[in-house]
């Protein structure tokens, strides 16, 4: 009796079998869309390429059930997984081929029985390096690629081939507080990889880095306690991945990607439907809306981090100011920010807009005017909590200055609620910068920015469906990918959980 | 009744004393009052008992060496600190200290003296304020005074209630807030590079074509000039005609405002009507497959752009089904339910969220544990005791959100094409139209503060804990 409480404890607590149940189901609902487009409304044939999609979904979504279920199975009968059902990942990791990322994340989780920080880093970072060439790799289809394409599509496969080699030798060597001595050679290779966007890189070789030169053990606890709840999140991760996946790709692109098919009129392919060579058909001057999107992701990054950390630093610093003087610095700032705080953002980014043109540099400062007030009032808030600890007043006896104090000890100590609310708002710049680009008040209209392709897909929305659809899901999985980020960040972060 | 009246005042009154900013609002509002009474204070003024015995105990103070015996231990004090700190000051410089310190001593204990010596006595300090704190007990001189000091009175009248204060402070920051945004507003439209007179007259106008439209639109005058003018407009609902098609702004406002509003308030209707029960459903079964789902379904919800979900509403709804209409008209009923949908998606998301966690916050509270240990069911508990207490911060995202909702609402009206304020100010911002960029902006702004005062004010009424917060301050 005593051991099946046990068990179901153990199912409980397993940290693949929640996400081995979110794998399935998600598959399904994929193959599920996928089904449903398989059946054009307009012709009623059956769109051949779409409804393998389907298949291959099915497949996966069925062989996950099945992996679930024997897990169940294990864990309530022994507690454990067992070692054969951990063997069944490496067939499951077939559904890389097929681009089902959450199947090919989960395979690989179940894999390995002993997780270091280390083994995520290592397998995010080739799944990134994996998806990169693989969509760099549809300019293959193209009639023409740029000068660069050869060369930058060599070095990508060569750096996916050392971070293979990384991936094995970290499973192989690294242990949970020490790793040998010749992997920080390794750790600065893997680092320099990271200037291909690909930050996972920069993640684990630092993690190694750590490791094999021996840090302070406490500071690896604190690490290894803080990654290993983040990636507990299984949605988090999967934020995290595309989130770097897209700063991957607009650096990349720079390289393999053609401006030129982004931006020059074609008029011998306007208005195409999707095919191999057009995966996201064409526009209205026969741009083609692919190669449009992946450069779109460059801005709409570049806006939302921005966006973000310029009223991040300016409201951060008005809100410790006015945490730690006098009440009556607090009431001055805080009622002017309370002005700025009573225009909804929108309103306030239109008005400034209004004043001073629509272009990048000015969405950005109307964009981050209005955010102020918010950041200032979360770091004002944690400023007040934090300069009541010991260690204020001990600072405070040594015979610290004011400002040394807050800056050194108070500042540092209260970054963690501003880092998630960061996370959580950069979505919402996201939004505002593709909605305010819609209005046309964003982005300058030549430029390839997720809510000028999706202005333009309005208009043909009847006959061209398409050019509204696809813009959309990227700006829709690129903010919830940061939701699910922030959401996580802040379930490890949050002091109130431990 | 009238002594009631009269003590209220008075202690009202005496607890103005050290809030230097309601002590000058009282003095400026009853000043035909103190003008006369300072009159009759001075005339009966002979008091010099208080000055001399002043002078007594500082001589008094020097004769005992007392000032040069703290002189001396603030000096050793200085010594010994600065020693220990090994610090490089000079002992001029300590001796300055020192002395600063002494003095400041000397005052102190020549205030506290006197004082001791006037309350042994039995005799008060009689200072103008003194005396007319004793005066505002008599109910004769309140008759007096009464039309003179009405001012000062119905001050005294709201500080004495600590509700009335809580109220008439948010109302007062609400005008201020207000008039703060139009100042904003209007400078960032001032100091915008554009000239709307070239705009609207194009390349070709002469100058004194340009000039004639600088005049008509005030558009000449100085700064402080514009902004007064654009401030009484706002107050009196007269903003004058805008720059393009020579309509009446005000007017305008009035009448695209109604739409606006009455969508977002269904949005807000459909919000609640969705998320306090998928909030509450969730809470309950935390980390069960339908708590995954909906707050899955509801982080989607969160990330979708409005003009994205409108476009594929319209595609999917009106292009391919053809169940609703694809733009809004006033008397289509039907063409309401996307705008409504899509205006509310997000907000019924926050809510959701909101509501599961406040929710989950509180059933993890002592006193439910308390309300459990005593007998009543899960049910009895969660409607009685937790979902009343979890709704108080729901409610104030409510009244954030709204606003947020009411800016947001621009896209949504260009989608499915209402003639709303948001579609408004984006169609005037071109040119850049202040009256009507100014007017909707700060008329938004307005119904935001309004709904946020409302609801707090609310709270102080309904809120125990705000309640006695208010109280106590």
């Amino acid at each position: 009796m005593k051991d099946s409480t046990n068990n179901r404890h153990a199912l409980v607590i397993s940290k693949e079998y929640p996400q081995a149940n979110f794998t399935w189901i998600l598959s399904v609902v994929l193959a599920g869309i996928f089904l449903w487009n398989s059946f054009p409304t307009n012709t009623k044939e059956l769109n051949p390429f779409v409804f393998s999609l389907f298949c291959a979904y099915m497949v996966t979504a069925v062989f996950q059930l099945f992996i679930t279920l024997k897990m169940k199975k294990d864990l309530l009968s022994t507690g454990e997984i067992h070692a054969g059902t951990r063997r069944l990942g490496y067939v499951q990791l077939a559904s890389l081929l097929t681009g089902n990322i959450f199947a090919a994340t989960f395979a690989f989780n179940l894999i390995n029985k002993r997780k270091t920080p280390e083994y995520t880093f290592a397998v995010y970072m080739l799944l990134t390096q994996l998806a990169v060439i693989a969509i760099s790799s549809v300019n293959l289809f193209k009639p023409y690629v740029s000068d660069t394409f050869l060369i930058a599509m060599a070095s990508l496969l060569l750096i996916t081939l050392f971070h293979l080699v990384a991936l094995i030798l970290s499973v192989r060597y690294v242990r949970e507080y020490s790793a040998p001595r010749w992997m920080s050679v390794l750790a600065i290779f893997l680092m320099a990889t990271a200037v291909t966007g690909n930050l996972f890189a920069l993640l684990l070789g630092w993690s190694l880095f750590m490791k094999a030169r021996r840090f302070d053990s406490s500071r690896l606890l604190k690490w290894n306690v803080m990654w290993e709840k983040i990636t507990r999140n299984s949605t988090a991760v999967l934020g995290m991945f595309f989130i770097l996946l897209m700063l991957a790709i607009s650096i990349t692109s720079r390289f393999t990607f053609d401006y030129a098919l982004a931006v020059e009129n074609n008029y011998g392919a306007i208005l195409q439907t999707p095919s191999l060579e057009y995966p996201f058909g064409t526009d209205n001057f026969g741009r083609d809306v692919f190669s449009r999107i992946v450069f779109g992701a460059r801005i709409s990054l570049l806006v939302g981090f921005a966006a973000t950390i310029v009223p991040g630093l300016i409201g951060g610093f008005l809100g410790a100011i006015a945490g730690y003087y006098s009440n009556r610095i607090d009431n001055w700032i805080m009622r002017l920010l309370d002005i700025l705080y009573s225009i909804p953002g929108i309103l306030l980014a239109i008005a400034i807009i209004a004043a001073f043109g629509a272009n990048t540099v000015n969405l950005i400062i109307a964009l981050s005017v209005g955010a102020i007030p918010t950041y200032a009032r979360t770091m004002r808030a944690n400023v007040l909590m934090v300069s009541n600890y010991d260690f204020v007043d001990s600072a405070k006896a040594l015979g610290a200055s004011d400002f040394s104090i807050l800056f050194k000890q108070v500042v540092p100590n209260s970054l963690a609620p501003m880092i998630v609310k960061s996370t959580l708002t950069i979505g919402g710049a996201v939004i505002a910068t593709s909605s305010l680009s819609y209005l046309g008040l964003g982005v300058e209209p030549h430029i390839p920015e997720w809510g000028n392709i999706l202005k333009v897909g309005s208009t043909y929305l009847e006959s061209n469906s398409y050019l509204a659809i696809f813009p959309g899901l990227a700006i829709i999985l690129l903010v919830l990918s940061f939701n699910f980020l922030g959401d996580g960040l802040r379930d490890a972060l949050d002091p109130k959980l431990d | 009744m009238a002594l009631n009246v009269a003590s209220l005042f008075q202690q009202s009154y005496k607890e103005a004393q050290g809030k230097i900013v309601l002590q000058v609002l009282l003095f400026l509002a009853g000043f035909p009052v103190h003008l006369v009474i300072y009159f009759i204070y001075l005339v009966r003024k002979k008091d010099q008992t208080r000055d001399t015995e002043l002078n007594n105990i500082r001589s008094e103070l020097s004769e005992k060496q007392c000032i040069a015996q703290w002189h001396s231990e603030y000096v050793d004090q200085l010594v010994r600190k600065r020693n220990f700190l090994q610090e490089n000051t000079s002992d001029k410089e300590i001796n300055k200290v020192a002395e600063k310190l002494a003095d400041e001593r000397v005052e102190k204990e020549i205030a506290r003296r006197t004082e001791e010596y006037f309350t042994q006595k039995g005799i008060r300090k009689e200072t103008y304020l003194v005396y007319f704190h004793t005066l505002l007990e008599r109910p004769q001189f309140l008759l007096v005074t009464l039309l003179p000091g009405v001012l000062m009175y119905a001050i005294l009248l709201l500080t004495s209630n600590p509700f009335l204060t809580y109220i008439a402070e948010r109302l007062i920051q609400s005008v201020l807030v207000i008039i703060g945004v139009a100042i904003l507003v209007f400078t960032i439209l001032y100091i915008s590079p554009f000239d709307p007179a070239s705009n609207i007259l194009g390349e070709s106008a002469t100058q004194e074509q340009i000039t004639a439209f600088n005049q008509l639109h005030g558009l000449d005058l100085s700064y402080w000039q514009q902004l007064w003018n654009a401030i009484k407009g706002i107050a009196t609902f007269d903003l004058g005609s805008s720059f393009a098609g020579n309509e009446d702004v005000a007017t305008s406002i009035a009448n695209k405002f109604p739409v606006t509003l009455t969508i977002a308030l269904f949005s807000v209707i459909m919000a609640v009507v969705i998320a306090i029960p998928v909030g509450i459903l969730s809470a309950t079964r935390p980390n069960s497959f339908l708590d995954y789902s909906f707050m899955f379904i509801a982080l989607i919800g969160l990330s979708i752009p409005n003009f994205w979900q409108g476009l594929i509403f319209i595609l999917n709804f009106s292009i391919k089904l053809n169940w609703l209409p694809a733009t809004y008209s006033p008397s289509n009923h039907l063409s309401m339910i996307m705008p409504v949908v899509v205006l509310g998606t997000a907000l019924t998301a926050s809510i959701a969220r909101m509501m599961r966690s406040s929710l989950l916050e509180i059933i993890h509270e002592d006193y439910i544990i308390t309300a459990r240990a005593k007998g009543l069911s899960k049910g009895q508990m969660l409607w009685k005791h937790a979902v009343g207490n979890a709704m108080i911060p729901v409610i104030t995202v409510i009244g954030l959100l709204f606003g947020g909702m009411l800016g947001g609402a621009a896209v949504t009206e260009k989608v499915f094409n209402i003639r709303g304020i948001g579609s408004y100010i984006v169609d005037k911002q071109f040119i850049p139209d202040i009256p009507a960029i100014m007017g909707g902006v700060v008329y938004i702004a307005i119904t935001i503060s309004l709904v946020n005062l409302l609801i707090d004010i609310l709270y102080a009424f309904l809120d125990p804990r705000i309640r006695s917060k208010i109280n106590q301050s």
